[in-house]
């Protein structure tokens, strides 16, 4: 019988540069569509509305639950150490643009004196988060 | 004598570590991101104050949320379309929103949405004091 050999063949090279590629993209496209917000320690969903205008990215962001809890950048907190903490980002930053991003199902005795006190430490520009697709 | 310089081989650049970065870059990004669909709505706003500043006294629009979040114009429930034919009726007139304590944060906005797909110019949330 004849035997036959098998010829040697060289490894395949795999081209790593494509998949550094595609990696790279992904890696752009994760960075540009996603959004870098400290997430509050408490579920929020925030109420659904058509009429919403389109969100501006900086600022600092107040988190309010369904049971009333407050957070700040992601940070559970009293609302007179909010108050507090606001007067001086404040004294830093006059032009402080804070966004209230508030559980559909919380009530307003939560949210509108929270807005007033805002206000009245001189918050110049304050904005409720609501989103046009329900969650 | 004519020294001659050994060839050494071209270094090689290795692209697995640089693989391995962006790999860990992506997933951080991928997991510490969030892609909810976000819009706002304005609360407080000094540089509009300026502007709504009539003539004659507007008249006004009342138009109130119960504790249950329903929002009511002049005792019957409130749609866009009731909204816009009493701003037909008064043009530029304001509109005020007296919320309910009692009532949640969506009730507010609904009736926020309507009253601006009814095309209210001057629209002002009476707030609650400070406490």
């Amino acid at each position: 019988m004849m035997k036959l050999k098998r010829r040697s063949q060289p490894p395949p090279q795999e081209t790593i540069v494509s998949l550094i590629d595609v990696i790279f993209f992904l890696l752009v496209f994760f960075m540009l569509v996603g959004r870098m917000d400290a997430t509050a320690p408490f579920e929020v969903s925030p109420p659904v509305s058509t009429a919403g205008e389109s969100l501006p990215k900086g600022g600092t962001t107040i988190a309010v639950a369904q049971n009333g809890a407050l957070a700040l950048d992601g940070e559970a907190i009293e609302r007179p150490a909010l108050l507090a903490r606001i007067n001086s980002i404040l004294a830093d930053n006059p032009g402080l643009f804070v966004r209230i991003n508030a559980h559909a199902e919380a009530r307003l005795t939560n949210l509108l004196p929270l807005v007033t006190a805002l206000e009245q430490a001189g918050v110049g520009d304050v904005v409720l988060v609501v989103t046009p697709n329900p969650v | 004598m004519k020294l001659t310089r050994r060839k050494r081989n071209m270094a090689l650049i290795t692209m697995t570590p640089l693989v391995d970065v962006m790999m860990i870059l992506l997933v951080f990004f991928m997991v510490t991101s969030s892609y909810l669909d976000l819009d706002m709505m304005p609360m407080v706003q000094t540089k509009a104050e300026g502007q709504a500043a009539p003539a004659a006294p507007a008249p006004t629009l009342l138009i109130r949320i119960t504790a249950s979040g329903e929002a009511r114009l002049r005792g019957q429930k409130l749609t866009a379309q009731s909204l816009a034919t009493a701003l037909q009726a008064a043009p530029h007139a304001r509109v005020l929103i007296l919320p309910s304590g009692g009532s949640n944060v969506q009730g507010l906005v609904s009736a926020i949405e309507v009253a601006t797909q009814a095309g209210a110019e001057n629209l002002r949330v009476v707030r609650l004091e400070a406490q």
